[in-house]
């Protein structure tokens, strides 16, 4: 299980690859800023780092609205259907 | 011998073989000789739908030339008609040997003697030109199915016939009440002849009380609803051949003796406006639809929602009339044969059932699909066709008639139709949800596939919707010709 | 559907799998392996043009049309039917390759029919075939969801051969090319378009039934009915505005209730929804480069979506689980199926390098042209939940995550081998898009790996997944199933058809009680006037029957006789 190993040996090393990670999204943000927009189709296009920070709050908002969806409206327990059919 | 001279032997055929039949003993003399009969008596008829779509056939009994004497005067809608109750009785009657054995041990020369006087009832009455013969025909083929059906192994048979009897001959007398106001008014019983001197005297009421006791009398003979009560029980009842015989053939006949009066005897520009017969026959074929599909879903007995579907296929027939076009009239036609072979493959898969397991009730089919593969696969298939799946015959008679239902601008009929055979897709799903989807209870009797005898005649009628599904110049061309020699007056001299 | 130029692939598939159940063992293997291989073949042969023609009806058909947007699918369709394939060689039940195989064959059918009345047998066809891979499962919950999926499926069929007749009736043709009539033909057609592409609130056969499919006919599922409702919506409603939105819409829906779902392969369906959301939104927006993307995001979608359905399949199969909830820490044990799953993963993310990314920009691009910026919003925050969901809730929560305790074998070879292929095939997508596009009908103008297309993808997935880390406490899920529209029929419908009904039965028994007294009334003065023994009155069937006769007669001799 030379796989399951080196899966093991990554997710030991995780808060490098965190750093790694954190460190190539902040250039990603620094080079949407500074270079010039290729489109300004939309307004957004102009503001650099719009797209992490729509994605960041997309996925905030998912999170929490399903999260509420479900509680409050959809959830029910798992034997729901059976005893009707 | 022309064709002319010869149509009328696929009458008389059966009529003497029947004779012969009656005094044979054992159990295959008699049903080989119906055999052999049944298939001269459908050759004659393959023969006589070609010659008879080009030119009116002629025969004149006994050199007596009509008016006087009887006249066979076939066009290409009799000539539709007779092929397939010749060609059904053909096909069914191979199928008869193992199920007939079975289901009526004992004097089976009666039993096949009056099968032949039957089919050559109905042979009779479609061929003939004669209304007084129409109607003689008509009584020898009703008497000698009340035989049949008490036939069958149930007491209840018998209890169902005397049922259909009491129908019968009031649909019967109510044809003879309406051929005798004619003849009054006429002096002929010649149906051409009466075409031809009716126009003079057809305001009068007793014209129109005669179209009104004829539309009656076929009605019932029809099983249009609400006229149709006799039917479920005579079908489920009866021998499963004679259901078999019965649900191709018999209430064809009447629809078809019903469609020569309405639109050849009294011309349709007539008949559709002194009576309010379009509207009539509208509301009574969709509900028919409707009512059979309806109470064939909660059948409990797979013989008896076969005949309640029947009443429903009945309606699609009866609606096809109802519009009075030569589409619609083709639909009716197309929807007479397609229904005539897939109801015939059904019953005969079902009566396959009933040779196996003694009863045809759902509860008695559960678990089936594993034993008996064959028979109820092909009742499945055969269940396609009653539904309309495309590439099956029932595709193409409900086809024709959605279109000709849109040709008027009838939408909701659309619907309608199209509601309906949702509705046939439940009540065949019942049957086969019960064969592959229950399991068989312990105290079923286990059994294996039905014998082959049985088995092949059911497959070539499976095949045979199929086939008719895609190759379609016979059907289609056949119900045209027939459709346009009722609306183009075919009968007139 | 055989000429000299000509051999109709699901001919050969048809033909090809009616061998099927008389071979065993090695034999079968081999066969179910060489039998896609052969419809690939037949691709490879097929000319572009119109074969097969014949006449039923008074109308031509055309049973094989080639053209690229056809071949685009057909390509795809048989290689996974090839990927599937491998993926079930263990399965030792004859039915579900049968039905899987000429599933396949359906599929193709509707994508090479060239006319509608053909289109609707394979249709009708694709239903009767696979629904039998999820009846195969054999428990009665996969039989209950294959019944509604049945149900569902027969009601799009009836709507859909209405649509047609009624096309055909207004047109005089049944050509299938951009449906182009106003009124209920166009409706109609579309609805039934819609049903199969599982637009909401019609969509929810899908999410019902898939996850209750057999583990190797979820694969089939996944790639093939969505999919040839994608191919139908581009040939027949490019540019219907209205399917910008509903597109739009259903993929938010689907991510929304892919967060709610504990079963993987729900979760898995949801995505479905949302995913064919984007090709729904392409076909709106009608646009070259929208009906391109389309077209290539139904590509890669089958193989990345076939990839993660086989993944989580594997584990289903090796663990005999499919709950979020009961999974967990089975990285040690299955970690080539974690990995092409995490494949599959970044491909339907649309991470660069991977299949997703070179068509699902294309219509976000083909959105940001046409200037529709609300449109654009709303791909964007479902990109970010289609990575939340697929790429790091569920392998989070199957391979990381607490231990479950379980501790399965790796999947068998010839999974892995199915999944290597996919991932491959993917990977391969996504470094040399020029080869997929190359298949599509006119010249792609689009280039997915230029700067700021790079920057704005990776910005929003990279963002996503910080959210996730942070907010992974709040993420829903648990022991619970969500309602969704199937709630209307699964409770809501049988309750008031239960009210209904029993208020009919109620009326009906009263009707027939007052009917049959009153015929006893009847019956008995009869019997009493004329003295009979009374055997024949009392037969009441027989009296009603002369009743019904009596009234139909009077009714018509009243118009006939007081007419004059």
């Amino acid at each position: 299980m030379k796989l399951a190993r080196l899966i093991e040996y990554l997710i030991s090393k995780r808060s490098v690859l965190a750093v790694l990670l954190l460190v190539s999204m902040a250039a990603l943000v620094l080079v949407d800023i500074i270079l010039p927009p290729a489109y300004t189709r939309f307004t957004w296009d102009a503001i650099g780092g719009f797209a992490a920070f729509f994605g960041f709050a997309a996925c905030a908002a998912l999170i929490f609205f399903s999260r509420f969806l479900g509680e409050k409206l959809l959830y029910r327990d798992e034997d729901y259907y059976d005893d009707h059919e | 011998m022309t064709i002319t001279e010869l149509m009328p032997f696929s009458v008389l055929v059966p009529l003497i073989a029947s004779l012969v039949c009656a005094l044979l003993p054992g159990r295959f003399w008699p049903w080989a000789v119906t055999l052999v009969a049944v298939i001269v008596s459908a050759v004659i008829a393959a023969f006589t739908l070609p010659a008879a779509a080009q030119v009116t056939l002629s025969y004149a009994f006994g050199n007596w030339p009509p008016p006087i004497g009887i006249e066979y005067r076939v066009d290409a809608a009799n000539a539709f008609v007779a092929l397939l109750v010749a060609g059904m009785a053909a096909v069914a009657l191979p199928w008869a040997k193992k199920s007939v054995d079975k289901e009526v041990p004992e004097r089976q020369g009666a039993f096949y003697a009056l099968f032949l006087l039957a089919l050559s009832g109905l042979l009779g009455i479609t061929l003939s030109g004669d209304a007084f013969n129409i109607f003689v025909f008509l009584e020898i083929s009703s008497l000698a199915t009340y035989g049949l059906i008490a036939h069958g192994s149930d007491r209840r048979a018998l209890l169902a016939s005397f049922r259909y009897l009491i129908m019968g001959t009031v649909g019967a007398t109510f044809l003879l009440i309406g051929i005798g106001f004619l003849y009054i008014m006429t002096g002929t019983l010649n149906l051409a002849d009466l075409a031809e001197r009716l126009p003079e005297v057809r305001d009068t009421s007793t014209v129109r009380a005669a179209l009104a006791f004829i539309i009656v009398g076929m009605g019932l003979k029809l099983a249009m609803l609400p006229l149709h009560l006799w039917l479920p029980n005579a079908y489920t009842y009866a021998p499963s051949f004679v259901t078999v015989f019965l649900a191709g053939t018999a209430t064809k006949v009447a629809l078809y003796v019903m469609l020569r009066f309405v639109f050849t005897v009294f011309a349709p520009d007539w008949s559709f406006v002194v009576l309010p017969l379009s509207t009539v026959l509208m509301i009574l074929g969709v509900a028919g639809m409707f009512a059979g599909s309806w109470v064939a879903m909660f059948q409990p007995n797979i013989k008896r929602m076969l005949a309640y579907s029947s009443v429903a296929q009945v309606g699609y027939m009866v609606l096809g009339v109802s519009l009075v076009s030569v589409i619609g009239l083709s639909a009716a036609f197309l929807h007479l044969f397609n229904h005539a072979l897939m109801k015939t493959a059904l019953f005969m898969a079902v009566g396959t059932v009933i040779y196996q397991v003694g009863s045809a009730r759902l509860k008695d089919v559960r678990g089936l699909g594993r034993t008996m593969p064959w028979t109820l696969t092909a009742f499945a298939l055969a269940g396609l066709s009653i539904i309309g799946v495309p590439l099956t015959a029932g595709f193409v008679s409900k086809w024709y008639l959605i279109q000709a239902a849109l040709d008027q601008g009838q939408w909701f009929l659309v619907v309608l139709i199209l509601v309906t055979s949702l509705m046939a897709v439940i009540y065949i799903w019942r049957v086969i949800e019960a064969a592959w989807f229950q399991e068989r209870s312990i105290k079923q009797p286990d059994v294996g596939e039905a014998p082959l005898a049985l088995l092949i005649p059911t497959w070539i009628l499976v095949a045979l919707n199929f086939y008719f599904g895609i190759d379609t110049r016979l059907t289609v061309g056949g119900a045209t010709a027939a459709a346009e020699a009722l609306l183009g007056g075919g009968m007139t001299p | 559907m055989i000429t000299s130029d000509w051999l109709h692939p699901s001919l050969v598939l048809i033909a090809g799998t009616l061998v099927l159940p008389l071979l065993k063992g090695r034999a079968m293997q081999a066969w179910m392996v060489l039998l896609p291989l052969a419809v690939l073949g037949t691709l490879w042969m097929a000319q572009p043009g119109e074969h097969g023609q014949m006449a039923f009806l008074g109308m031509e058909l055309v049973t094989g049309r080639v053209d690229e947007l056809a071949m685009v699918f057909g390509w795809v369709f048989g290689t996974v039917l090839l990927i599937g394939a491998i993926y079930a060689l263990h399965v030792n039940d004859r039915v579900q390759h049968v039905a899987a195989f000429l599933y396949g064959a359906s599929a193709l059918g509707v994508v090479f029919a060239g006319d509608l009345i053909t289109l609707y047998v394979f249709w009708e066809l694709m239903v009767i075939t696979s629904v039998w891979l999820i009846w195969r499962r054999k428990t009665e919950v996969s039989f209950n969801a294959g019944f509604r999926y049945l149900v569902i499926h027969a009601v799009g069929g009836v709507v859909l051969l209405a649509g047609i007749i009624l096309f055909q009736f207004e047109t005089g043709t049944t050509r299938f090319e951009q449906i182009d009539v106003d009124g209920p033909a166009f409706w109609l057609i579309l609805a039934a378009f819609m049903i199969n592409a599982a637009v909401p609130p019609l969509h929810a056969w899908l999410t019902d039934a898939y996850p209750e499919a057999t583990v190797t006919g979820a694969v089939f599922l996944s790639a093939l009915t969505t999919k040839t409702a994608v191919y139908t919506l581009i040939r027949g409603y490019p540019g219907t505005e209205m399917l910008v939105w509903m597109g739009a819409a259903m993929t938010l829906y689907g991510v929304t209730f892919a967060m709610l779902s504990n079963d993987i392969r729900r979760l898995l369906a949801y995505h479905i929804v949302s995913q064919v959301g984007y090709m729904v939104t392409g076909v709106g927006l009608g646009t070259a480069l929208a009906l391109s993307g389309s077209a290539s995001h139904a590509f890669t979608h089958i193989l990345y979506k076939a990839l993660l359905f086989m993944g989580a399949g594997a584990v289903i199969h090796m663990t005999g689980r499919s709950r979020l909830s009961e999974l967990g820490g089975l990285y040690r044990y299955m970690p080539w199926t974690f990995v092409l799953y995490l494949i599959g993963g970044v491909s339907i993310s649309a991470f660069p390098l991977f299949s997703g990314y070179v068509s699902k920009t294309m219509i976000v691009e083909a959105a940001a042209i046409d200037q529709r910026a609300v449109i654009w919003l709303m791909l964007v925050v479902a990109s970010a939940g289609t990575f939340l969901s697929t790429t790091l809730k569920l392998p989070y929560k199957t391979w990381l995550g607490g231990d479950s305790g379980l501790q399965p074998r790796e999947a068998p070879w010839n999974m892995l081998l199915a999944m290597g292929i996919a991932a491959a095939l993917c990977f391969l997508i996504g470094i040399f898009p020029g080869m997929l596009y190359a298949l599509l009908p006119g010249a792609v103008d689009f280039n997915a790996y230029t700067m700021s297309v790079f920057l704005k993808e990776m910005q929003v997935l990279l963002f996503t997944g910080l959210a996730f880390c942070l907010l992974l406490k709040y993420v829903g899920g648990g022991p619970k199933i969500s309602l969704d529209v199937d709630w209307l029929y699964r409770r809501g419908g049988p309750r008031l058809v239960g009210a209904v009904g029993s208020a009919i039965i109620t009326t009906d028994r009263a009707i027939r009680r007052t009917t049959l007294e009153h015929l006893a009334r009847l019956t008995a003065h009869v019997e009493k006037k004329h003295g009979r023994d009374g055997k024949l009155a009392k037969s009441w069937p027989i009296g009603s029957m002369a009743l019904w006769t009596a009234i139909v007669l009077a009714m018509l001799l009243t118009v006939g006789v007081y007419r004059g």
